[in-house]
């Protein structure tokens, strides 16, 4: 360091707050989060129970790879994550689109879409479970009412992940909604009146204007909607258990089978699986959805 | 190019009156500048001509077209806003062309017009940056070049020098009034700031509360207000004021005087006034003189000393607080006190109602 950089570098580093203010958030932040972290990426490597653990390096993760159905629940994690953030990236921003314009109750109906957010996920996975029941649910029992034979649901094993995805979309589409509202209501007015003196019809506002503009909120849902479908596991669990056999299996949930089969060390090593796979598929896509744009 | 008609154009929102209907010509080529305090209705006026807001009552001609109810690109205006509303994720060229682009112009008459706007405003280097990339100026500029690239019969601007900072704004100013010139476009501006008002236009709209209180040219308006307001809100810094009672009547002008003013004679209309009736008596800062005999008599309590004139704060005899603009530099002491003359003819005396008494030109 240059004589000349050092008092610089000084001005930069001065903060409003003393040092020590960020202790108890960073002894929190470590007890929760860093020490279960690293000591999951050490019991990964490690045949353990409550009471010892032998290190056996790589061979959970040799073994977890060999696992027939994790290369199925790796592809449905990924087809889960994609087909509820897409879902919700549309719906969602139709949804604040009709919500922010001037329609009757409005207030009413930002609520009414909120509300499933509310709710637990296991008491919807169940509720949904009854109304797709195949023969005595509700929805096919109202198709029948048109002559249309409904589908299994949850029991045809191409169907059965897209279901459980549907219900992930009713459940979660609320938050998204909400976003995108902030997002639509943070658009300056001024730039649809200059739309419409220039000569743009409603769906050329949406298209150059509103599309754009809106570019932050859908970061926001795609981001948060794409890591919450990778490590979905509570709905699916609800409402499948991975089945019919693995059809709807996800990473989380064959980690949590193995869990339950006593293979602590293999589910540990799957979780760091899933963690990395998150890290690689979630670190670019931000990266692409936040580049810069010449925003002011 | 078009001239405009507004005929008693009104505008309510439920049950408040934000425009209380106006009536107004401006020619084809004029320079029109709307002028007025904040929430006199101005802004609000210029919308309704845009198609921004709905005209509540009367009818608004464009040229000869009844445009009440014409949707706002059918209106052949173009309208700066005062944020510029430029788009940030598009260039200055796409932002330039986007009317254009609504309007499915082809891609070669398209180009060529946003680069003749670019060359009309010398932004010629700018036309690949983003708006986020340019300056407060800059970005004025784009936002006028998207006016022009319409070829609008009528522009229209909603204060739009209000974001720039004092010098830029001179300039600004400058080239909006050569843009003009070289247009020779039908333009309506708005303003609250008298300045500008006086140095662009050809013909100033005065509003207050809804109201059109005075339309004129700039001198006019500066000569000859029609009420108080108007004689207080034009012209910088602004008009004294101080109450008075006529001592006498004369032929075509009015004796006043009170405890802060010895007897002045002032040319005026005198039908329906008397002696002892209470008037206001308006004298502009620039209009007043250091006099031994002067007619007015305060104490000094503010001095600012520019080098080519004096701005001095007196207080009258009554606490009345006024201030006179006095040539050089006048090496004046706090506290001191200080008599000053008023050319009479161009005092102005206002009735109980704030009417300007005006005397009838001769």
């Amino acid at each position: 360091m240059t004589a000349a950089a050092a008092p610089a570098l000084k001005m930069q580093r001065r903060s409003l707050y003393p040092g020590w203010f960020y202790l108890p958030a960073a002894v929190v932040y470590s007890v929760l989060f860093l020490a279960p972290t690293f000591a999951s990426l050490y019991f990964s490597l490690t045949r353990w129970t409550l009471f010892d653990a032998t290190f056996i390096g790589f061979d959970n993760f040799a073994q977890f790879f060999r696992e027939p159905f994790l290369i199925q629940g790796l592809v449905n994690t990924v087809i889960y994550a994609v087909v509820t953030s897409g879902l919700k990236v549309v719906i969602g921003m139709a949804l604040a689109v009709m919500l922010t314009s001037q329609i009757m109750a409005r207030g009413y109906l930002r609520s009414v879409i909120f509300f499933p957010v509310l709710v637990s996920t296991i008491g919807v996975g169940m509720t949904f479970t009854v109304l797709m029941h195949p023969t005595q649910g509700m929805i096919n029992q109202a198709l029948a009412l048109f002559g249309i034979a409904g589908p299994g649901w949850l029991v045809d094993p191409k169907l059965a992940l897209f279901s459980v995805a549907l219900v992930d979309v009713w459940k979660g589409v609320g938050l998204a909604t909400v976003i995108y509202i902030a997002g639509l209501v943070a658009i300056p007015k001024d730039y649809y009146e200059a739309a419409r003196i220039d000569g743009a019809t409603r769906l050329q506002n949406f298209i150059y204007v509103t599309l754009p503009l809106s570019r932050p909120a859908t970061a926001t849902v795609i981001t948060l909607s794409f890591i919450g479908g990778l490590r979905t596991f509570d709905l699916i669990w609800a409402m499948t258990k991975g089945g019919p056999g693995f059809a709807s299996d996800t990473v989380a949930s064959v980690i949590y089978k193995q869990y339950q089969a006593g293979f602590y060390g293999l589910s540990t090593a799957g979780n760091v699986v899933l963690f990395i796979l998150i890290a690689v598929l979630v670190v670019p896509l931000t990266m692409f959805l936040n580049r810069k744009q010449g925003h002011e | 190019m078009a001239g405009l008609e507004l005929k008693n154009i009104q505008k309510t929102y439920g049950k408040v009156e934000v425009i209380k209907g106006v009536d107004l010509d401006i020619e084809d080529g004029e320079f029109v500048v709307f002028v007025g305090p904040s929430g006199c209705g101005k802004s609000t006026l210029l919308r309704m001509i845009a198609g921004l807001e709905d005209i509540t009552g009367g009818e608004l001609y464009i040229g000869d077209k009844l445009c009440n109810d014409v949707e706002p690109r059918d209106r052949s205006i173009a309208m700066v806003f005062q944020s510029y509303a430029l788009y940030p994720h598009m260039t200055v060229y796409d932002n330039v062309g986007f009317g254009l682009k609504l309007a499915k112009t082809p891609k070669d008459v398209r180009d060529q017009k946003i680069r003749e706007a670019a060359r009309i405003l010398k932004m010629e280097h700018l036309l690949d940056r983003k708006p986020g990339q340019l300056s407060g100026g800059q970005r004025q500029r784009v936002a006028i070049g998207r006016a022009i690239v319409r070829q609008p019969e009528v522009f229209l601007f909603d204060e739009p020098l209000s974001n720039l900072d004092a010098a830029l704004r001179v300039d600004t100013r400058m080239e909006i009034a050569k843009l003009h010139a070289d247009l020779g476009a039908t333009m309506i501006y708005v303003t609250h700031d008298q300045v500008e008002a006086m140095t662009l236009a050809d013909k100033i709209v005065v509003l207050d509360a809804g109201v059109v209180q005075q339309v004129g040219s700039p001198i006019e308006l500066y000569q000859r207000p029609q009420n108080r307001f108007v004689a207080g809100f034009i012209g910088s810094p602004k008009m004294n004021f101080v109450e008075v009672a006529v001592e006498a009547i004369g032929p075509d002008a009015i004796t006043v005087g009170s405890k802060d003013v010895a007897s002045l004679r002032v040319p005026a209309a005198t039908a329906g006034i008397s002696v002892g009736d209470t008037l206001t008596l308006g004298i502009r800062p620039h209009d007043l003189s250091p006099a031994n005999t002067g007619a007015i008599v305060g104490r000094v309590a503010i001095v600012e000393r520019l080098g080519n004139e004096t701005i001095v704060n007196i207080e009258l005899a009554s606490g009345t607080a006024w201030l006179a603009v006095l040539d050089g530099d006048q090496a004046l002491r706090i506290g001191e006190s200080l008599a000053l003359a008023a050319e009479p003819a161009k005092a102005i005396l206002f009735d109980a109602a704030g009417k300007a008494l005006l005397p009838t030109p001769a």
